[in-house]
């Protein structure tokens, strides 16, 4: 290609020559609005402007002749006479011709003239070249009105997207939001389960627990009442292992029981006045013993400030202090045990009562001191084979504490000693007189006074087992299978007092207790039973249950009996209340 | 013979079109896209990443800070611009090979001169933003590129035709080929989802009767075909089709803004060049 294209080369076949120098015309009759005009293109056409030049042609010829020659005004004489002039323009390729009408006198010959003419037609081109500019600068602002409109554009369009973002935000969050429900609910209905399950499970162990202990209860009565008979040493030394095991055996099956119970959230603490010292003093004694056979000295102190009755379940206390000063002397060879309980954080609004159980033993490692706790663990899988024990005192202890407010910790160091403690919140009753209704345990129960029993259970074992404990106390007794049988009984004859088991075939001990106060308050039915008739007092109903849960003795009270017996029967329980229904 | 539909079946199976340019023209006229959409689709191809990046920070977006984030590039080219380039850098790699008949390499010189005459009338005459006549211009010969590719020989027969002056290149391709390049390529760019003028507008890119609005995307098409043709960025030599009687018109009366148009043609040219054609090297 030559050169670069020009709007002339693009458009050739759009213009002829007039399209080109027409608005030239235009421009110069603009600046000489009284010049006559005509412009001569290099192929010879004319054009005129508005007024009509009247030049000869040889005058014409001979004018543009000269102008082509040289780049200068070239005057001649139009046919009025006035003075003609002639110029190339050459970015036309044309000659520009023009007269003033009347302009007689040659310009070119006086003094500027030439100048005068040369600008005049200057700003004529000019003017042209300005018609440039115009369009030129039209163009850069339409530029710039675009540029402002996109700029707009991408605003609007940004602002768009945002919010369009901000719409798909939210809907993202919704589906969050909703699939965290949906998650959530999942994970409770499945927590919920669990729960159930576990539930289930406790509910089993405890119901294991009552099976087992039934047969347990058996095996402990007789084998008391076989080392009681007459025995050689070696049968005096069989019959002392199966009480030995017997008890360890029944102490595993109740820290079972415990444990489900605690587990299962059925266990219940009582909230009732108790004499902390007291409960102190007598762990302290009962382990006094044992501690000595071993050579290890045994205390106990209790600080300034702890007040002496306090409230709360002095049972589930004790339980957990006979556990950690049962595991001190178990793991102390020699020194000593120190049972120590505090005030601590002084007088605030709940005080608080540091109960600690010190030791000189054998200590436990570090990264042991964990999983004491947790259940059938001890600190070390031979400790079970030298110090025996069931692994579930700590578990349980640790949950009692912490069912009572606390939490059990342990500091230990190995061959020094341990020491377990917990804070507890202590509630001081109020002191009341003491009431000597309940003689002190261990207190041997007066001798016998005699009376007739009725004894109410279904089990032959227990039946025979119970029978010769109260006999041999000096009562008498008759069995009844079941509550029928035993309503049967009263029918016919007046008891001193009914030992009514709870579970039975046929008709329940609640049951049959209910019959026997409904036909105590009806005087009509009263006269069909000799037993019920002419009493003075209610009849005496003592409940005997395997469950040994707060619910269960409720359970005995609401149906009126008068009260309570956990099985197995411990002699001394047995005979206690004995003593006291029949004086 | 062989209809459009069944040379654009053809092609596609020869060439697929890049997935990215087709998504990204889609979702350029879909209301509900966003800059996180047009990302999601760029960032596939590192090319265009750069590309875009050097197109955003070029004198002519003139930002004091350097963007080097795909999404900020995106919102300030804005989403028809960025369709635009996507549109250059897919079919510059088709408009390849040379020879005497047809040269496809002056067919890309030649499309992207209308595009850029285009934009520049869009702009500078009618006050439009430009950016439709750019993608019509860009593709409106797209046609010509398939026929090449799937019936080269009838295409070189019908350039001959051509040339020998037995009619006009839409009626030698029609019967040597059954269709033409304008039908082709509009069928093509409808499966891109380009916009209803655009598509009309290469449809009748060689239909000088038909009456359209001066300033629609087929009349502003047309003329800078003209031009473009008529400066010889044209690679199928031939006898030129005269520019519709309202377009001549309309130039002789904006005789002067013309003027200014090929007079800027260079220098626009020169910094499209730079903005869509630079590479790195």
């Amino acid at each position: 290609m030559s050169g670069e294209p020009t709007f002339e080369s693009i458009f050739e076949d759009l213009l002829d020559s007039g399209e080109q120098l027409r608005p030239f015309l235009v421009v110069v009759e603009s600046v000489l609005p009284e010049a006559a005009l005509a412009l001569q293109d290099a192929a010879g056409s004319l054009f005129f402007g508005g007024r009509p030049l009247s030049l000869s042609l040889a005058e014409r010829e001979r004018l543009v002749a000269g102008a082509r020659m040289r780049p200068d005004f070239v005057s001649g004489r139009a046919e009025d006479g006035s003075c003609c002039y002639a110029r190339l323009i050459p970015n036309l390729n044309a000659v520009l011709l023009f007269a003033f009408a009347g302009g007689k006198e040659d310009l070119l010959l006086l003094p500027g003239g030439s100048t005068l003419l040369a600008n005049t037609l200057a700003l004529a081109l000019l003017r042209q070249e300005q018609e440039i500019l115009v369009a030129d600068k039209e163009q850069a602002l339409k530029q710039i009105g675009i540029l402002k409109q996109q700029h707009g554009k991408l605003i609007e369009d940004n602002y768009r997207q945002y919010r369009l973002n901000q719409e798909r935000e939210k809907e993202y969050a919704k589906k969050l939001e909703s699939e965290i429900a949906r998650q959530t609910a999942e994970l409770r209905e499945a927590n919920a389960r669990l729960e159930e399950i576990s539930r289930l499970k406790s509910d089993f162990l405890a119901n294991m627990s009552h099976e087992l202990r039934t047969p347990m209860n058996a095996i402990i009565g007789f084998t008391e009442l076989l080392s009681e008979t007459r025995l050689d040493s070696e049968q005096a030394e069989y019959t002392k292992t199966i009480a030995q095991s017997a008890a360890s055996l029944l102490a595993l099956i109740n820290d079972i029981l415990d444990l489900a119970k605690i587990e299962s959230g059925k266990l219940e603490l009582e909230h009732i006045p108790f004499d902390l010292g007291e409960v102190v003093q007598s762990i302290c004694a009962m382990f006094r013993i044992p501690a000595r056979e071993k050579g290890v000295a045994i205390d106990c102190a209790i600080g300034e400030g702890v007040p002496g009755r306090v409230l709360g379940d002095s049972v589930r206390l004790r339980q957990v202090l006979v556990n950690l000063v049962g595991n001190a002397v178990k793991f102390t060879d020699r020194g000593r045990i120190d049972i120590l309980v505090e005030m601590e954080g002084g007088a605030t609004a709940r005080p608080l009562c540091r109960f600690s159980v010190r030791d000189t033993g054998i200590g436990i490692p570090a990264d042991r001191r964990e999983a004491i706790f947790d259940k059938f663990t001890q600190a070390d899988g031979s400790t079970t084979r030298k110090y025996g024990g069931t692994g579930l005192g700590l578990a349980i202890c640790l949950q009692l504490v912490s069912l009572m407010g606390g939490r059990l910790v342990v500091e230990s160091e190995v061959g020094k000693g341990s020491t377990f403690s917990f804070l507890l919140p202590v509630e001081a009753a109020a002191a009341v007189p003491v009431e000597s209704c309940a003689p002190p345990m261990g207190t041997a129960p007066h001798p016998a006074r005699g009376g007739e029993i009725l004894l109410v259970e279904d089990n032959v074992v227990n039946q025979r087992l119970a029978t010769i404990l109260i006999q041999r106390e000096g009562y008498q007794v008759e069995v009844a299978g079941d509550g029928v049988e035993a309503l049967a009984c009263l029918q016919g004859r007046a008891y001193d007092l009914v030992l009514m088991d709870v579970q039975m075939p046929n008709m329940d001990g609640m049951t049959a207790t209910r019959k026997i106060r409904e036909i105590e308050a009806n005087p009509e039915l009263r006269q069909e039973y000799a037993g019920l008739r002419d009493r003075k007092r209610p009849q005496i109903v003592i409940g005997l249950t395997a469950h040994a849960r707060k619910e269960d003795e409720k359970a005995c009270y609401e149906a009126g009996m008068d009260g309570f017996l956990s099985k197995p029967i411990i002699k001394a329980k047995l005979l206690k209340l004995l003593a006291e229904m029949l004086p | 013979m062989p209809d459009a539909n069944d040379l654009i079946k053809k092609f596609s199976e020869l060439k697929t079109l890049p997935h990215v340019a087709i998504k990204v023209a889609q979702l350029s006229s879909d209301d509900n896209s966003t800059m996180q959409d047009f990302e999601e689709i760029i960032k596939l191809d590192p090319v265009l990443v750069t590309r875009l990046l050097r197109l955003v920070n070029s004198p002519y977006f003139g930002l004091v800070q350097k963007i080097e984030s795909i999404s900020k590039a995106v919102v300030f080219t804005g989403m028809k611009q960025l369709r635009n380039l996507v549109a250059v850098e897919a079919l510059r790699n088709m408009f390849k090979g040379d020879d005497e008949e047809f040269s496809a390499r002056k067919l890309w010189l030649h499309s992207a001169t209308v595009a850029i005459l285009a934009e520049m009338i869009a702009k500078r005459i009618f006050g439009q933003d430009g950016e439709d006549v750019f993608l019509a211009g860009i593709i409106h010969d797209i046609g010509l590129i398939v026929e090449n590719q799937v019936a080269g020989e009838e295409l070189r027969a019908a350039c001959k035709a051509f040339r020998a002056g037995e009619g006009n290149l839409i009626d030698c391709e029609r019967a040597m080929l059954g269709t033409d390049h304008a039908e082709v390529g509009y069928l093509l760019a409808k499966d891109w989802g380009l916009p209803p003028e655009v598509l009309s507008s290469i449809r009748s890119h060689h239909l000088s009767g038909q009456k359209k609005s001066l300033s629609s995307v087929g009349s502003i098409l047309q003329l800078a075909e003209f031009m473009a043709a008529k400066m010889k960025y044209w690679p199928i030599p031939g006898p030129l089709e005269p520019l519709p009687a309202d377009l001549a018109r309309h130039v002789k009366n904006m005789m002067a803004n013309y003027k200014i148009i090929i007079r800027d043609l260079p220098g626009e040219m020169a910094k499209a060049k730079e903005l869509y054609e630079a590479d790195a090297d």
